[in-house]
């Protein structure tokens, strides 16, 4: 009798215990989930950045976690909602499908998702509009060398990764219509390996000018740009301090400003559940040279390719955005 | 049961150590992996469907292995499982349940069977070896998921490469909160295992096959058949380790599917000295190991790399131990 009472106590505690959908609240806390290492010197180390610029500026407490698949994007947003956290941040297109189903569960967080077009009343887009650096990056390329190839390396074929890719082409189209541009996709965001190799076999094919949106793997296509002699453009980051003799200029992302727009908006009250979109006129998205391979572009050329990017500013030259 | 126990503590002892070089305090990040892994019911959830896949990859292994024949193509064979779920439960699962999952399930079994026979008839028939050839197979399954979800399955969005959702008729039922029926199956699929292996005589050739092909040859067993028959049931349960991730955890393939359990199983099975029971248990810490891995990260802040080399450090603590157990008893039995 006393051992059926006990068990039926045991599982009351642990049906009590156990509930997935208390939400405790102390103070307010933000948690990033990056698809990779933030020792990535690219899309996750800005990511991590914008974190801890978060935590600096607004003096809120933050935490961050790495995460490869859907069950663990699905994992880490309900384990950071049940403790309470108010924002936590899935950081790329991919994370849209956990955030929407797990954010009915805790309405009392908001999931934010860096690319994707979900909206729900607690989960919204932070669009990268990160083709209007790569746009301007495809025409530096076919400037500098008419007669030339271009190409870009990918990680997976998603696409927020393939709409710079389609910017990058359009950018080289516009300053001249048949310029051929290669794309390859390596199936991933780690194998520097694999990144080194489909950029060499892009560069037997006369590949000149190599972009990279392939997050940790993005070394191997500055290491195959280096061992051949070519130019490459990095993403998302400042990332000519990777590569300082083959990185000519990057495609940056100012994420540290976005996320801490979004977070003081969360903290505040004040946020309403939309797609928010960041551009080169906003000045979150830039084109950022290497200092030191700035003789590398003609005065005329580097003179045409600002007033390109003025012109993307003032949007005056359409940019292909890829649909989310 | 006590020198587990010293294992842990000593294991727990040299994470501490890495802990503290990396900067963050060992004892809020080791209570966060415990807590992760055992802390509520969260975690224990977590702690078993991370346990599933490994339980079941790891009587693959065992299983091989017992039969001399080194199959390092779970991870493959689950990959095939998985692949052959999805694309068999997004086409039956019109029709009603159960017979979509069963369908799914028998899919799944299979692929991974057919997989891993590959390798075996490759031996057998051509004398490649098996490790090449399972390692080379995990590649192509790997790169034929890539495809399918590029191709053939992927969604109709067409936006990531992931398949639509499999239909809710194939899927496995759930037993408590997110816990499927497949962690109950894979459960009662050690016990199997394990009769298989020390109650039948098809057991006991694969057993002697494993331990001495010669020996077993001049018996009147065939070494070939036992292989083939071995990594039948060998893949047939890695298959089913992707097909049960499928219908009860994640309910759709994607690009990456497996965060390398078909590998980890390798080491669950090793360090369960290939024993079925010593399989759940071990499988059982491993996957205590990465649900608390995560709470890791997500609570004391400790990066994910950090995380990697205390799982390392745990497993090679207990390896070492082992080891020194099994020189023990042979100084005990030789003086």
């Amino acid at each position: 009798m006393l051992g059926r009472r006990l068990l039926l106590l045991f599982v009351v505690a642990f049906a009590l215990g156990g509930c997935e959908r208390e939400q405790r609240s102390t103070g307010f806390r933000v948690a990033l989930l990056s698809p990779g290492p933030i020792s990535d010197a690219g899309w996750n180390a800005a990511a991590y950045e914008g974190l801890l610029a978060v935590r600096d500026q607004l003096g809120v407490e933050v935490s961050q976690v790495e995460t490869r698949t859907p069950p663990e994007f699905e994992e880490a947003f309900r384990d950071y909602a049940r403790r309470g956290f108010q924002l936590v941040i899935g950081h790329g297109f991919e994370f849209q499908d956990a955030a929407a189903k797990v954010a009915p569960d805790f309405p009392r967080t908001v999931f934010l998702t860096t690319s994707g077009s979900t909206v729900r009343p607690n989960v919204a887009p932070l669009v990268f509009r990160l083709e209007d650096a790569t746009f301007v990056l495809g025409y530096l390329a076919a400037r500098l060398q008419p007669d030339g190839k271009a190409c870009a390396v990918g990680g997976m074929d998603i696409p927020s990764v393939r709409g710079t890719f389609v910017a990058f082409e359009a950018g080289a189209k516009h300053a001249r219509p048949d310029y051929p541009v290669t794309v390859s996709y390596i199936g991933g965001w780690d194998d520097l390996g694999a990144a080194r190799a489909a950029t060499l076999a892009l560069i037997d094919r006369g590949c000149r000018y190599v972009f990279q949106n392939a997050d940790a793997a993005g070394p191997g296509v500055f290491q195959a740009a280096r061992e051949r002699g070519i130019y490459a453009f990095g993403s998302n980051r400042v990332q000519h301090e990777v590569a300082p003799t083959a990185v000519l200029a990057s495609a940056v992302i100012d994420i540290p400003h976005a996320f801490v727009a979004v977070a003081r908006d969360v903290k505040d009250g004040r946020f309403q559940a939309r797609p928010i979109e960041e551009t080169m006129a906003d000045g979150t998205i830039a084109v950022v040279y290497n200092p030191a391979l700035a003789a590398v572009v003609p005065a005329d050329v580097r003179h045409d390719v600002d007033a390109l990017a003025a012109a993307v500013r003032a949007r005056t030259v359409a940019v292909p955005y890829a649909a989310l | 049961m006590l020198r587990a126990l010293a294992a842990v503590v000593v294991a727990f002892a040299a994470s501490a150590l890495v802990l503290l070089v990396s900067g963050a305090r060992p004892l809020p990040a080791l209570a966060a992996l415990v807590a992760g892994a055992v802390g509520d019911r969260f975690a224990l959830t977590d702690t078993l469907l991370k346990t599933c896949p490994l339980l079941l990859t790891g009587l693959a292994v065992a299983l091989a292995f017992r039969c001399g024949f080194w199959n390092i193509g779970a991870e493959g064979q689950l990959l095939m499982g998985a692949l052959a779920a999805t694309a068999v439960g997004r086409t039956t699962g019109a029709a009603t349940f159960p017979l979509p999952l069963l369908a799914a399930l028998g899919a799944a079994t299979a692929a991974g069977a057919l997989w891993a026979t590959l390798a075996a008839l490759l031996r057998v028939l051509r004398g490649v070896n098996e490790i090449v050839a399972t390692i080379m197979l995990n590649f192509i399954a790997a790169r034929l998921v890539g495809w399918a979800v590029h191709g053939p399955l992927m969604e109709a969005a067409g936006r990531y490469p992931q398949s639509d959702p499999v239909p809710t008729a194939a899927l496995l039922p759930m037993v408590a909160g997110r816990v499927h029926l497949g962690v109950a199956l894979a459960a009662a699929l050690a016990a199997v295992i394990w009769a298989l292996l020390f109650r039948t005589s098809v057991g006991f050739r694969w057993r002697v096959v494993g331990d001495n092909a010669q020996a077993a040859r001049v018996a009147g067993f065939s070494p070939e058949r036992a292989v083939l028959t071995a990594m039948l049931a060998s893949g047939a349960l890695a298959g089913l380790a992707g097909g049960i991730e499928v219908l009860g955890v994640t309910g759709r393939l994607f690009e990456q599917f497996s965060s390398g359990q078909g590998y980890t199983a390798i080491a669950v099975a090793l360090l369960a000295r290939l024993h079925p029971a010593g399989v759940t248990l071990a499988a059982l810490f491993f996957g205590a190991l990465a649900a608390g891995s995560g709470a890791m990260q997500r609570v004391a802040g400790v990066s994910a790399v950090f995380v990697a080399i205390v799982q390392a450090g745990t497993l090679l603590a207990l390896l070492a131990l082992e080891a020194s157990r099994g020189r023990t008893i042979a100084a005990a039995e030789h003086p």
